[in-house]
């Protein structure tokens, strides 16, 4: 399980999170929606300790850290049992995308490396651009192989942030059908997007940030029938802009 | 007299002057790329102090031309502290300095500028710091740097011949003695400006195609 408590953050006495609790039960899709500003980021470089909070309680599996940590005490480095994939997807580019893939297998000598990303290449159907560098392929292949390189790693817990950005319609759906599939494999997801759509074709759980603060939480039904004022106006801009879309 | 005859001719004063040139480059070069280098990681992991330090000298250093620096370095300073030091070493210090202040200056904004997320990519598949050290950060820097690198130490090497005001015996002083007895600058100075281009070209050529072949765009789009 991975779990914070009583979260806070902030930067330059400007708060960004404030008393967040959640908690990702294993083997879920947790979507953590919100508008733009809300902390979404901010919170999930902390349950990947990419940051540590000012103040609160992580845990991941049996390890716990409470922040502020004490001098001699290191922050937790779940990593790759933790991963994440970054709205921006950082991928190495001095590497070619299979060599991406690759170079964190064979830095922990794993033998069956090749045999895991020529499976994953497969998987997500990359065979055509996989031998290019990054900067020659477009935004949602490289989404795809961000994607690969954090689930080559079999990750326990994987930690999403927008990362369907730059997929089309298919790719998209294709994106949700994996995280399905990994959900039923027994991985904890937890996801950042815009997209409600994916949010109610997926998620076991749904929670909303706003203004660094948890303004309510629930399956995806919350989304139908919103009971806090900040999510029905998020509700509300949603559905318009919908509408927009639709009318264009 | 034609350009190969008079290099056939006095071979033996160019090929002294030569060797003055390379073995003048050849100390700029690696003390400036080894002292340069390190520096520059300093002054990038302490901006405040070492990097403020960087950059004021690599800003002083740019602003000053290197004949200047010389000729202070030769001739009023040694003058005022008393001391006579062997003008191919008062070039080979002045010169130095001046390569190590660039190379610090690149290597920390290079340094300065890299992008955090590569290494923080690094961090959640799993790689270690010191992984991410020696497979990700240091090999995209060099990509970047080498080719900066390459036409910084041309430049440098095409100021050796400021040293000829000091009197160092390099190739562009043994030039003007020769022109000085002949009289043939058209030749001579032809002959010299072959001599830097056989050298210069592919050096700069060397820098353009590792830029080609290997400085990608690191930013994310």
């Amino acid at each position: 399980m991975l779990n914070c408590r009583n979260i806070y953050k902030s930067y330059d006495n400007n708060s960004v999170l404030s008393d967040v609790s959640i908690e990702l039960d294993d083997g879920t899709i947790t979507a953590l929606i919100g508008p733009n500003g809300a902390g979404k980021s901010t919170l999930l470089r902390i349950l990947a300790c990419l940051e540590p909070p000012n103040s609160g309680t992580l845990t991941i599996g049996d390890k716990q850290a409470n922040y502020p940590l004490d001098m001699w005490f290191r922050n937790l480095q779940p990593w790759p049992k933790v991963t994440a994939v970054f709205q921006q997807l950082f991928l190495w580019p001095h590497l070619t995308l299979r060599k991406n893939i690759l170079l964190p297998l064979e830095l922990k000598k794993n033998s069956s490396a090749n045999d895991i990303v020529n499976e994953i290449i497969e998987q997500f159907d990359m065979a055509s651009f996989i031998d290019r560098y990054p900067n020659e392929v477009s935004g949602g292949q490289k989404q795809r192989v961000a994607l690969a390189r954090a689930l080559a790693l079999k990750p326990d817990y994987l930690l999403l942030d927008e990362i369907t950005s730059a997929l089309d319609v298919e790719q998209a759906a294709e994106i949700v059908k994996h995280l399905n599939n990994l959900k039923n494999d027994g991985m904890t997801i937890l996801l950042i997007t815009h997209y409600l759509g994916f949010v109610r074709r997926m998620a076991d759980k749904v929670i909303f940030l706003e203004n660094g603060c948890i303004r309510e939480s629930g399956n995806f039904e919350i989304l139908n029938n919103p009971q806090t004022p900040a999510l029905i106006s998020f509700m509300n801009a949603f559905s318009e802009l919908e509408a927009l879309q639709n009318n264009i | 007299m034609g350009i190969f005859q008079i290099i056939i001719d006095y071979q033996e004063a160019f090929l002294k002057g030569l060797w003055v040139t390379v073995k003048l480059s050849a100390i700029i070069w690696s003390v400036g790329i080894f002292l340069g280098g390190l520096l520059g990681v300093i002054a990038a992991r302490a901006p405040a102090t070492v990097g403020l330090f960087v950059s004021i000298g690599a800003f002083f250093l740019s602003g000053l031309p290197i004949l200047v620096l010389l000729f202070w370095l030769h001739y009023p300073l040694q003058a005022t502290l008393e001391i006579v030091i062997e003008p191919f070493i008062t070039a080979a210090f002045a010169l130095s300095i001046v390569n190590t202040f660039g190379v610090a200056q690149v290597v920390r904004d290079a340094s300065i500028d890299f992008p955090q997320q590569y290494i923080l990519a690094a961090k959640v598949t799993g790689l270690t710091s010191r992984q991410a050290l020696f497979h990700i950060k240091l090999p995209i820097l060099l990509r970047q740097l080498i080719p900066i690198l390459l036409n910084l130490q041309v430049v440098m090497f095409q100021s050796t011949l400021f040293a000829s005001l000091i009197s160092v015996e390099e190739i562009f002083r043994v030039a003007q003695r020769i022109n000085s007895m002949i009289y043939k600058p058209v030749e001579i100075y032809s002959a010299l400006g072959i001599f830097f281009l056989l050298i210069c070209l592919p050096l700069n050529g060397l820098a353009l195609w590792l830029r080609w072949k290997y400085t990608r765009n690191i930013s994310e789009t």
